[in-house]
């Protein structure tokens, strides 16, 4: 549906974007994932038509938004970063505007209206002015206002940014039940539990590059990711740690003389596995502490630092 | 304490907006008010001149004489005229006034009678007309000292403008400069909320639909525009229902006026929102045009009670063209080819701040594909 193809992107000296090149399905939500400065932003102000690449080229079913960009535009919707609201309108005066950019008729506006503010939870306060909202309910008509003539694609970046647990919560609702409804969604964030909650497929970037691109266990693969059991025993001897070395898959991160660190593929099916070997051995298990691989670790296997460096 | 001092301070001098509100307006103004009331003016009008209308009706030995000496004064060239063309010249205000001797002037010189002399002036221009009068009067009395007996040595002063619509000058001053002042700082606002839109993200989130960017930018200056063109409405029926100014003089060219008006002074506030930066850049930045071209323009003190040098550097603020076509509407009560100079600076202003403003915007504020 859409396809990225080697885009780069330079401000004077400073490359932005380097050859970056990835393919989003129709209907996936596709996560963008990389810290402050990872070009994240410049990616998505390209697909979103707000600036130009230096070379490359992209394509929405088949169109080159360069040379169409008007008819990419009614295909997308885009949820800035920034609240980007009229404070002095209502909730509804907002969105009766933002939608009627996109050209829909008046009365179909003024339905779509009322299902996304149903859809946001927002109904009773349709007639406030936003200034009176909340932060919180602001992001919420924030995404409302660009899905007023339903987009095929929604373009979101980072749309939890400040806002509080309960409300992230309701915005990810939002945007499952957009994605339940066939809409394909582009989503940057810097938060790696809103990746891994949200996301098909997520692409890795850190300065202006594409590291990995692709679902959570293909990244576990592409970055060598694995899981991490630690083990607290009553003694554990030189023959154990080389016996579980040599009999299984396992890598040994560490031991010592009361807790050995273990790295494997697949915790769910290698655990039981492990605590049989042990006791076999007469070693009494104490205590044992299992850790998925999870988007940090890849993140941190792939580019060497966290997220949040 | 001290240290808190120290600490403000150096925030002061760091601060280029403080200080240029603080110390570089107010020399600004102090300078351009000293020019209006006289102070420096008046060094500077012993090299002014002005030009004298003289129409002689007594065409004697005595009235050439007469004639013959106000032109030595310096400061003043005469110019010979008829009544018909010199009222029409103080009409159309290219001159101040026009000196009328008339016929007995000799006789009555000799007789001790009074004197038929009239000086047709614009009110207008009373600082100029009231300076022609005394220089008058003082060739008078230099030639009574010679052995005429004069009784009175001042022509009757007679204002030919304001009696078609029994308009007194002032209301038209306070309607129009105070109509201009408040609408440049109304526009100045709508210029700098297109600075708002583009620091909130709403200029970005336009960009992101299908509109263009000319669209966003033409819509911005069509809305300062209707928003100008309303208020100088307001103003202009408020001040014929309550304050009694005649606006049916001639609607034609009120409303022509009101639309160059409009046009010329939204672009100039489209214009400053153009080169700021930052929407506390173009506050700061209006304020100091608004208040200079006000001061100089007439806004603030009647171009009439200022020295004539100001009327020359008047011409320099977009106030000036504005007051003076108002003036020429419901004072000179001109028909519309008379008030075309003004209607077609008004306009051309306009055209200029709005192809500037179009270019500087469109680099600065709309970043573009």
């Amino acid at each position: 549906m859409i396809e990225l193809k080697s885009i780069s992107k330079s401000y004077g000296n400073i490359v932005s974007l380097r050859d970056i090149s990835f393919k989003i399905h129709e209907g996936e939500i596709f996560g963008l994932l990389g810290p402050n400065g990872a070009g994240k932003s410049t990616t998505v102000n390209i697909i979103n038509t707000l600036l130009k690449p230096d070379s490359g080229h992209i394509y929405i079913d088949g169109i080159n938004i360069l040379s169409h960009p008007d008819e990419c535009k009614m295909m997308m919707g885009v949820v800035p970063q920034e609240i980007a609201l009229y404070d002095n309108l209502t909730a509804l005066e907002n969105l009766m505007f933002w939608g009627g950019l996109y050209n829909v008729p008046k009365a179909q506006l003024r339905i779509n209206a009322a299902d996304i503010l149903e859809l946001v939870g927002l109904s009773g306060r349709k007639n406030d002015r936003i200034k009176t909202f909340s932060g919180g309910m602001k992001r919420r008509i924030n995404i409302a206002c660009s899905i007023l003539h339903k987009p095929k694609i929604l373009v979101m970046d980072e749309p939890t940014a400040g806002v509080d647990p309960q409300n992230r919560n309701h915005i990810f609702d939002v945007i499952e039940n957009l994605n339940n409804e066939g809409m394909t969604i582009i989503y940057t964030t810097h938060y790696m539990e809103e990746a891994e909650r949200l996301c098909d497929t997520i692409a890795i970037i850190d300065t202006g590059s594409i590291r990995a691109h692709g679902t959570m266990d293909e990244l576990k693969k592409i970055s060598g990711a694995r899981d991490i059991i630690t083990l607290t025993l009553s003694g554990i001897s030189e023959e154990l740690v080389n016996s579980i070395r040599d009999e299984h898959s396992f890598t040994v991160l560490s031991s010592s003389p009361k807790s050995i660190k273990l790295e494997c593929d697949n915790i769910s099916d290698q655990v039981s596995t492990l605590v049989n070997h042990v006791e076999k051995t007469g070693a009494v298990i104490k205590n044992i502490n299992t850790r998925g691989a999870n988007l940090e670790s890849v993140f941190l296997k792939l580019t060497g630092k966290k997220l949040r460096d | 304490m001290l240290k808190l001092f120290k600490k403000d301070l150096l925030l002061f001098f760091n601060d280029q907006k403080s200080f240029v509100l603080t110390f570089l307006l107010p020399v600004i103004l102090i300078t351009l008010f000293a020019f209006a009331y006289g102070a420096i003016g008046d060094i500077i009008e012993r090299s002014d001149n002005t030009d004298l209308l003289m129409v002689d009706h007594d065409s004697t030995d005595i009235s050439a004489g007469f004639i013959s000496d106000i032109d030595t004064l310096s400061g003043i060239t005469i110019v010979k005229s008829e009544v018909g063309a010199a009222r029409e010249s103080i009409i159309k205000g290219k001159i101040a006034a026009a000196l009328v001797i008339g016929k007995g002037f000799s006789d009555s010189l000799y007789k001790g009678s009074s004197i038929p002399l009239e000086m047709l002036y614009d009110r207008d221009k009373e600082l100029e007309s009231g300076n022609l009068q005394a220089k008058v009067v003082r060739v008078l009395v230099s030639r009574a000292a010679g052995g005429y007996p004069i009784e009175s040595f001042m022509p009757e002063m007679i204002s030919i403008l304001g009696d078609k619509t029994n308009t007194d000058l002032n209301l038209i001053q306070a309607v129009a400069g105070t109509a201009i002042l408040m609408l440049l700082f109304s526009m100045a606002s709508v210029g700098t909320s297109i600075l708002d839109e583009k620091e909130n993200g709403t200029i970005n989130r336009l960009l992101y639909s299908p509109i263009n960017s000319h669209t966003i930018l033409y819509s911005k200056m069509l809305f300062a525009f209707f928003v100008a063109v309303l208020q100088l409405t307001v103003m202009f029926l408020f001040a014929w229902i309550f304050l009694g100014l005649d606006i049916s003089v001639n609607i034609t060219a009120l409303i022509i006026m009101i639309l160059a008006t409009a046009f010329s002074i939204s672009s100039v506030g489209i214009f400053l929102a153009a080169i700021a930066k930052s929407r506390q850049q173009a506050q700061s930045l209006s304020t100091l045009v608004i208040l200079v071209m006000s001061a100089i323009g007439g806004s603030m003190i009647p171009l009439y009670f200022m020295p004539d040098i100001m009327s020359k550097i008047a011409v320099l603020s977009i106030n000036y063209w504005g007051i003076q076509g108002f003036y020429d509407i419901f004072w000179r009560v001109l028909p519309l080819p008379d008030i075309l100079p003004e209607i077609l600076v008004l306009t051309g202003i306009g055209v200029v701040m709005t192809a500037l403003s179009i270019r500087l915007i469109t680099r600065n504020i709309l970043k573009l594909l």
